[in-house]
């Protein structure tokens, strides 16, 4: 299970984001380079088509990769009240043959992207990791050189922490204390809530960046 | 005398102007300052002072560091009651003097400027600077004039200090506001607003859901230079067709001409794919090559098998030379029909063979001459299963009862190599098929074909998964499997499964439906199948007789 919310953020605005996550955090951040396969299984193989990820950490010198299957999301009454989705998610490393192995199994490549950029993950109160990245898309199959961004004005922020059935309350309530902080520059909502952007992050940015960092503007 | 009585009365004058001095000062300027309350004011801040001082004096000795909020608490304190007493005696500072009472060394040279009314030079001269710069041009004018001029000139800067003020006080607020979520920010301009909009939408859907990332299929073509990740990953064979996942491979030998169905094929060439190297797949190059160093030695020499060294298939070696040049040439006419197959995408009869011989000619070796002996064996079923092949599938068939040979005397051996070999698949229905083929001993056909036909049944439903379009199952091709299951004594069983597949084959369900019975403990040794391999290990021996 994990709690997640997303964001955006205007890409001007996303070094300001950066110095005062590095402040929130405490930690470095850690350069941020996914390459994402989303696996889609054919109708008849099952009840419901099912989707697979198969994410390849591109970052360091020796790919690793990683299966996740995401499941759905907590509904009811509780989970309207709470601004952070709740959702089943597993997720494991795998080898490199991953791929060929759930093509075997009959799964077919839906889509795929591309996602560059930088994360945080910190503990503060549970662990909770916070990623912006540009999300390129790819004009031909697996060009991961040629990849453009999907908006390129727009970066996505998503911010999530793993849970579980007994302790997702807590979690919930430590995301979103934390991003109360991040309310100066971006608005972070479900997934598939659209926020916009927030009209005092230019000022918010301009601030950080002046005084903050040691960078100048 | 009378010195002395003027002494007397002039002591006695004496005492009373002092009492008078009191008294006239008392009445004049009680109402501005009682001096005795001064003097208890005074005192008590003395005495407050030293007190402060005394715990400061300790903390110091004791080198513990004071708590200093409640020494700047008691420092406030008493500079509030010095303030008090101060503004108090400035309102009446012009009527009196301080004097210490006693003269002594260290006040004596201090005293006459104490007592002087004249400022210091550097105070006078600094004071007569400032008034030079304050009434700069009005010193001509007579004095109420200066005093208008000044006034004005006080008015004019209390004003420009309230404005100022107002606006401070204006920016917090609408700071404090903006806080608070009203509306009193900088607003983005709406064009701006909806194209933000309008990129964040594409955003989230692209990433929640990959709107507007998808490739349409007759777009997707692989880039000519995978990245790196990828480049080991995917097939680096010529046959990945599409990154659609249906890629083919030169496939096994059964595949030969047809009707090698895509997505058929895929399980086929990830089998040999997955598979790897070692395990001679028949089909692949490189599994060819295997092939070759493998049934060269021995049947049982690529897999570690614990099988090995006993009862090893007794395939004659040249039956596996031969079989390996069959399979060559398979190999070769399956190249060149690659592009008919990747065109044809077609349910074709010898699918279903292709899937089930697929699994079980992971093993290297397929002589012919096990046909033979098939037929020797199982006459009946000899002549059902050749039926509905045609002339292009005789080989495929040849290599299926070479299949089924090798179940038939050593099943267990062979159905622990192609357990080798599929669990590297890690496909539960391979494993699954070639668990209950090994679990069955030669001499208990009858009930490892209760066993194998849940296998069957899960391979039907892994070419359903494998090939969507893959409904009908001919009945032959079961009955092929049934032959690799290398069922003894499996006429009835078969004929049940072709029924059930005559039935209109909707999917495995509706097979295990009609043969739930046998079903039973073939799910038994379905799900012992499906555990990790040393299960499956050891269950070898255990089967081994």
């Amino acid at each position: 299970m994990e709690c997640v919310v997303q964001g955006i953020i205007e890409t001007k605005h996303v070094e300001a984001l950066e110095i005062l996550l590095q402040g929130l955090c405490g930690v470095h951040r850690e350069s941020l380079e996914v390459h994402e396969l989303c696996l889609k299984s054919v109708p008849n193989l099952g009840l419901v088509s099912s989707e697979v990820r198969l994410l390849c950490d591109l970052a360091k010198p020796e790919p690793t990769w990683t299966v996740r299957h995401i499941g759905g999301a907590m509904r009811g009454a509780g989970a309207e009240q709470i601004s952070v989705l709740v959702r089943t998610m597993a997720e494991s490393k795998v080898s490199k043959n991953a791929l060929r192995l759930f093509y075997a199994l009959g799964y077919k490549l839906d889509h795929e992207l591309l996602r560059v950029g930088f994360s945080f993950q910190f503990q503060r109160g549970t662990q909770i990791t916070v990623a912006v990245s540009c999300v390129n898309k790819m004009p031909k199959l697996h060009a991961t050189d040629d990849a453009v961004p999907v908006t390129p004005g727009i970066q996505l922020v998503e911010v999530t922490a793993p849970a579980s059935s007994e302790n997702y309350t807590e979690v919930v309530a430590a995301v979103s204390s934390f991003c109360e902080y991040l309310a100066p520059l971006l608005h972070l909502s479900k997934p598939g809530v659209s926020t916009g952007v927030v009209p005092t992050a230019a000022a918010a940015a301009a601030s950080l960046m002046s005084d903050g960092g040691g960078t100048t503007l | 005398m009378a010195a002395m009585e003027a002494a007397a009365v002039a002591a006695g004058q004496d005492q009373q102007p002092p009492a008078k001095v009191v008294e006239r000062l008392n009445p004049a300027l009680q109402q501005q300052l009682n001096l005795d309350s001064v003097k208890t004011r005074a005192i008590s801040l003395f005495k407050a002072i030293s007190r402060i001082l005394e715990e400061l004096d300790a903390i110091a000795r004791a080198n513990a560091t004071p708590k200093w909020q409640d020494v700047l608490g008691q420092f406030s304190m008493v500079n509030l009651e010095l303030y008090n007493i101060v503004e108090d005696i400035k309102n009446v500072s012009k009527a009196f003097v301080v004097h210490p009472k006693n003269v002594n060394a260290e006040n004596a040279t201090i005293l006459p400027v104490m007592l002087s009314s004249k400022l210091l030079p550097e105070m006078e001269t600094e004071d007569n600077t400032k008034r030079e710069q304050l009434l700069h041009g009005m010193q001509g004018l007579p004095v109420a004039a200066q005093i208008d001029k000044l006034k004005t000139r006080i008015d004019m800067i209390g004003a420009a200090c309230e404005s100022a003020e107002k606006i401070i006080a204006d920016a917090r607020k609408s700071y404090f506001s903006t806080r608070h979520g009203t509306n009193l920010l900088p607003t983005i301009d709406k064009v701006q607003a909806t194209k933000i909009q309008e990129q964040e939408n594409l955003l989230r859907s692209a990433v929640n859901h990959g709107e507007g990332l998808r490739v349409p299929g007759d777009q997707r073509q692989v880039a000519s230079s995978l990245p790196m990740h990828l480049v080991d990953v995917l097939a680096t064979n010529d046959s990945l067709q599409d990154s659609s996942g249906l890629y083919q491979k030169s496939t096994p030998p059964l595949m030969s001409t047809t009707a090698i169905n895509n997505q058929g094929s895929l399980l086929q060439a990830s089998g040999a794919q997955l598979i790897g190297r070692p395990a001679a797949s028949p089909s692949g190059p490189t599994g060819s090559n295997s092939f070759d160093n493998n049934t060269t030695a021995s049947p049982m020499q690529y897999a570690n098998s614990p099988r090995s060294g006993a009862n090893i298939m007794n395939t004659p070696s040249p039956q596996q030379q031969q079989s390996q040049q069959q399979q060559q040439q398979l190999q070769q006419r399956q190249k060149m029909l690659q592009q008919q197959l990747l065109s044809q995408q077609q349910l074709r009869p010898s699918s279903m063979p292709v899937l089930g011989q697929n699994q079980l000619t992971q093993l290297h070796e397929m002589p012919s001459q096990s046909q033979q002996k098939f037929q020797s064996m199982h006459g009946q079923h000899h002549v059902q299963f050749s039926q509905p092949l045609g002339a292009q599938q005789l080989q495929s068939r040849q290599l299926t009862s070479a299949a089924m040979q090798h179940m038939s005397p050593n099943q267990m051996n062979q159905g622990n190599q192609l357990n080798r070999q599929l669990n590297q698949f890690s496909s539960p229905a391979n494993s699954a098929l070639f668990n209950a083929a090994q679990a069955t001993p030669t001499s208990q056909m009858i009930p490892n074909m209760s066993a194998m036909m849940p296998s069957q049944s899960v391979m039907p439903r892994m070419q359903y998964a494998m090939s969507g379009a893959n409904r009908t199952l001919p009945p032959q091709n079961l009955s092929d499997q049934m032959f690799n299951m290398g069922a003894a004594n499996t006429g009835g069983g078969m004929m049940q499964i072709q029924q059930q597949q005559q039935h209109g084959a909707q999917g495995a369900f509706g097979n295990m439906q009609q043969s739930s019975q046998n079903m039973q403990p073939g799910m038994m040794t379905m799900q012992n199948t499906q555990q990790n391999h040393p299960n499956f290990q050891q269950q070898r021996p255990q089967n081994q007789q």
